[in-house]
């Protein structure tokens, strides 16, 4: 009997041991992607007497779509300034000094039930030795105006998810599309979230430097983004998902679809802009067909991904 | 491969000085034989065909005529029962379940046995199969050999070697069993390995090559007078096996199934015997197609499935009615991952899994009766309620297609069975009915982007299919006489939802052959009709002539055909003995396929006939009996490939075979 014992126990550990590992399938998709909840202070600024504090996801802008929370205190009475209009300009000056802006919320919003400002800034490129972004933030207490700048950090964008992209559409506007979630998707039916703005060309002469009219970006209302998401690698012969839905926007104004990620690898999100009135005004129809070994075709409008 | 033999050496170590033990205490112990009890009779069949003494597993099937087979290569043939697909089928090793853990296929419980440790393959079609779990086509159970418990204590043995010329298929096979009053041990190894066939062109069939390394122990102890307790393990590795029908070969696969019987017999009353094991077996399976050129990307589908299991089974008798009651529970595990990358393999650029670690878990209660009403009739009837329960660890793969699909799905599998039987005189008749459902398999219920290169479609699950439900007809005819027999059988299948792969509308492909996606879905319902004729001939005492020819027909809802269904087949042998001396001829062949299914995939196979011829002798070294064969399967070396070919992968042409045995 002890040697039939013997003869299990070693059953046991031939079978317990796989010739291969399986997948861990739990590290394989987290490690990828590191997710954002936490609003932290990016930055502080004291003027006079009063502390502007500029909060977003993880205490870092990126490149792509930020939000953005800010508290203003009266140092001496310790309360928030709520009552206030709060303008919020970013602006970018490259090496040879010329300034530009990006797709932001000039006039942000005062939210009572978590007592601070909140806007959002779709930076276009990450500050470097050659550009510099600086914020420029106008607030009024007591009749008085205020008005700061302040050097800020925009950091790389890691997580590819949360891409964006800038273009010339076929009516001569210059547009932005920014990813807002899914930060990390899932294999499933993902809601997916973008931003879309239009630069608005200014009508006048650039008054003071910041002239907020020369730095005009607005979120483009009622156009429908088409998707057709795909898997751009050779290997992967083109290939797509089912259920997918195209962007449409609500009342956030933000655009909101659903994108079916089918497995994990790289995926290209092909985007065709309609405008209100139907026109197709950016972006190319790809190939629908399965072509393994071929590099896949995207569309002029996309956006890649990697999940 | 060196853990595994270690495991080898161990099991050998532990079978050799165990024996030693129990001769010692063999003396004291007072002698009692343990009869077998066994109520329903089938009839046993050895391990050989007609043609040949040293078969694989495959081919011994493939000499019944209710069986076919999908073959996909030279290795790991799909069996076919009543022309409907494996997943139709219980297939079970001494009523263990044993789930293969290749989404493709590739691995048949079928090719996890080896010829010489089983001693019959016991074939049930329809819900008389229904004793081991819920069935539509019937089941398939591979019995172990057992050695039974010996008066005087006896050795065993025989060793089996030969060499097949066409794909130079070199085997050794071996095989050796103790009984004793209180003792038994039996344990079988045996080796292939064989390289690339050449079809009748006499072209060589690339990646058709196989290694299989098989190995299997048992050891019984008899516990007292009428019981007694066995242990049991098959031990099966096969290593770079070619698929010349699929875009991949096999790097590894490996199975091991174990199980532990306790058995105990009654001399009085209704219950005559009870039968309880516990088993778990485990597998995995690698595949590899970096040794194909065409891949420009290169994908590892590993599969791991592992099942425990739980089999109780009591025999009652009483005068002229006797039943079988058999209680099934298993759990099984299966996953299966898909990854690719390009050629650079450091690069990965997907992963997901093909079956998202799928639960299964069965539990169901058999119950078969027979009842002897005269001397010339018997009614045979019983049935099996099952509960059947699935659920997806990774549901998200589920949900891609099937949105909000509960990851959790269970199910109750009734089954029920009747037949009857009469005999007058010479001739026998049979007529019977059966209703069953079953659960859809974990493809079919689960898979996700599985490749099937036979419509070169890549498959999706539905975890909402229903049971597919079927309803039998059966009944046969004979006449025996002396010299001369003849039996016809028919049966009827009416499936209702009968499940298939039917084109998606949404959805690309993924793999990298593959032309589009197929979703599971229920048809409403299909039919199936087989029917066989037997018949034997004694033309002198020593020259007897057996014919077989089977027919087919299945039929979708909307009256077209279905797909693997065999056209109109026939067999026809012709066997003389001459002193010690036996010779053997057959020809056998299918009609062209009238029938096909281009819905499904399929082209018209032609006909083909296959001629083959095979002589052996048998005489003695010294006191053993040996027996030496050669022969030849496809004389006329014809190009051919069978309905069932996947890929119309041309089948083997002429084959010399030999082969010696010798029995100790």
């Amino acid at each position: 009997m002890k040697k039939n014992i013997f003869f299990v126990i070693a059953a046991l550990v031939a079978v317990t041991s796989c010739t291969l590992d399986k997948t861990d399938y739990e590290s394989e998709i987290s490690t990828e992607v590191v997710e954002h909840f936490e609003y932290n202070e990016v930055v502080s600024i004291n003027k006079n007497n009063y502390q502007i504090r500029i909060e977003a996801l993880n205490g870092t802008l990126y490149k792509g779509y930020n939000d953005i929370h800010l508290t203003i205190t009266n140092t001496q009475t310790n309360e928030n300034i709520s009552s206030s209009n709060v303008t919020f300009l970013p602006i970018n000056t490259n090496y040879s000094g010329n300034n530009a802006s990006c797709p932001h919320q000039y006039n942000l919003n005062y939210s009572t039930e978590n007592d601070y400002y909140s806007g959002y800034a779709v930076f276009t490129s990450e500050g470097n030795e050659l550009e510099n972004w600086e914020v420029h933030i106008s607030f009024t207490d007591n009749g008085e105006t205020y008005t700061v700048n302040q050097d800020i950090i925009v950091e790389e964008q890691t997580n590819m998810n949360l891409n964006m992209t800038a273009f010339t559409a076929n009516d001569g506007e210059q547009y932005f599309i920014a990813l807002v979630a899914p930060q990390k998707p899932k294999i499933a039916e993902n809601e997916l979230v973008a931003g879309i703005y239009k630069y608005n060309q200014p009508s006048n002469e650039a008054g003071t430097f910041p002239d907020p009219s020369q730095f005009s970006y607005t979120e483009v209302s009622n156009y429908t983004l088409l998707l057709d998401p795909r898997m751009p690698e050779p290997s992967m012969g083109n290939h797509s998902s089912p259920n997918n839905q195209d962007l449409t926007q609500q009342e956030d104004g933000l655009y909101y679809g659903t994108v079916n990620y089918t497995m994990t690898g790289n995926w290209t999100l092909n985007f065709r802009l309609q405008n209100p009135d139907g026109d197709i005004i950016k972006g190319t129809e790809v190939s629908t067909d399965f072509t393994p070994g071929i590099e896949g075709e995207r569309s002029e409008l996309h956006i890649d991904i990697l999940f | 491969m060196k853990k595994s033999i270690t495991l080898v050496i161990l099991l050998f170590v532990s079978l050799f000085t165990t024996a030693q033990n129990t001769e010692k205490e063999k003396k004291k112990d007072s002698i009692v034989a343990l009869d077998e009890v066994q109520l329903i009779t089938i009839i046993k069949k050895k391990i050989e065909t007609d043609m040949k003494m040293a078969v694989t597993v495959d081919e011994f099937l493939a000499s019944s005529d209710n069986i076919s087979f999908i073959k996909r290569g030279a290795y790991a043939w799909e069996p076919l029962l009543n022309n409907m697909s494996s997943e139709r089928s219980t297939i079970t090793i001494d009523g263990m379940h044993v789930f293969g853990a290749c989404t493709d296929k590739m691995d048949p419980i079928t090719s996890y046995v080896e010829s010489n440790n089983l001693s019959k393959i016991d074939i049930k079609s329809g819900q008389e199969g229904s004793m081991h779990g819920s069935t539509v086509a019937g089941s398939i159970d591979l019995k172990r050999k057992s050695t039974p418990f010996n008066l005087s204590k006896k050795w065993n043995g025989a060793y089996q070697t030969g060499f097949e010329f066409n794909n130079k298929q070199f085997f050794n096979l071996a095989n050796a069993s103790y009984s004793g009053s209180k003792f038994v041990a039996d344990g079988s190894l045996a080796y292939r390995k064989a390289e690339n066939y050449s079809d009748g062109n006499t072209e060589e069939v690339k990646h058709s090559q196989f290694t299989k390394f098989n190995a299997s122990l048992g050891l019984a102890y008899k516990t007292s007078e009428l019981s007694s307790v066995k242990v049991e393990a098959i031990y099966d590795e096969a290593k770079d096996v070619g698929y010349p029908a699929l875009p991949m070969d096999l790097w590894l696969s490996r199975a091991l199934i174990t199980s532990a019987t306790y058995k105990q017999l009654f001399k009085e009353g209704l219950f005559r015997a009870l039968d309880t094991k516990i088993y778990f077996n485990a597998i995995e399976h690698y595949m590899d197609d970096t040794t194909r050129p065409e891949n420009l990307v290169h994908m590892d589908m590993p599969g791991w499935s592992t099942t425990y299991g739980l089999l109780s089974k009591a025999n009652l008798k009483s005068n002229n009615f006797s039943s079988e009651i058999q209680l099934n529970a298993y759990n099984n595990l299966s996953t299966a991952e898909m990854r690719m990358y390009p050629q650079d393999r450091s690069e990965r650029s997907m992963f997901a899994y093909s079956w998202p670690a799928v639960t299964t878990t069965f539990a169901g209660l058999s119950l078969n009766n027979s009842w002897e009403i005269s001397d010339k009739s018997q009614l045979n009837f019983g049935g099996a309620l099952g509960i059947n329960y699935n659920h997806s660890k990774y549901v998200e793969f589920n949900w891609i297609f099937h949105p909000g699909t509960p990851q959790e799905k269970t199910r109750i599998l009734p089954s029920l069975h009747a037949g009857y039987q009469l005999d007058i005189k010479n001739f026998n008749f049979s007529v019977g009915g059966g209703y069953g459902h079953r659960a859809p398999s974990v493809s079919e219920g689960y898979g996700y982007y599985i490749y099937n290169s036979f419509d070169r479609y890549d498959y999706i699950g539905n975890p909402d299919l229903k049971n597919e439900i079927s309803y039998e007809g059966n009944a046969s005819a004979g006449y025996k006489d002396d010299k001369f027999s003849l039996q016809a059988n028919v049966n009827y299948f009416y499936i209702e939802n009968y499940i298939i792969g039917r084109i998606l509308s949404l959805g690309s492909p993924m793999n990298y052959q593959s032309v589009g996606v197929k979703g599971y879905t229920s048809l409403e319902y299909s039919t199936l009709f087989n029917f066989s004729l037997n018949t034997s001939y004694t033309i002198l005492d020593n020259l007897h002539w057996k014919g077989v020819l089977t027919y087919a027909r299945g039929k979708d809802d909307n009256k077209n055909n279905l797909p693997f269904i065999r056209p109109l087949s026939y067999q026809s042998s012709i066997h003389y003995k001459y002193n010690r001396f036996n010779f053997q001829t057959s020809v056998n062949g299918d009609l062209e396929q009238i029938n096909y299914s281009p819905e499904y995939g399929e082209d018209q196979t032609p006909s083909y006939t296959i001629w083959n011829l095979s002589a052996d002798y048998t005489f003695k070294i010294k006191d053993y009996k040996t027996v030496v064969q050669v022969g030849a399967e496809n004389i006329l070396n014809e190009h051919y490939s069978t309905y069932a070919d996947w890929g119309n992968i041309p089948r083997m042409g002429r084959n010399i075979f030999t082969s010696l045995k010798f029995n100790f």
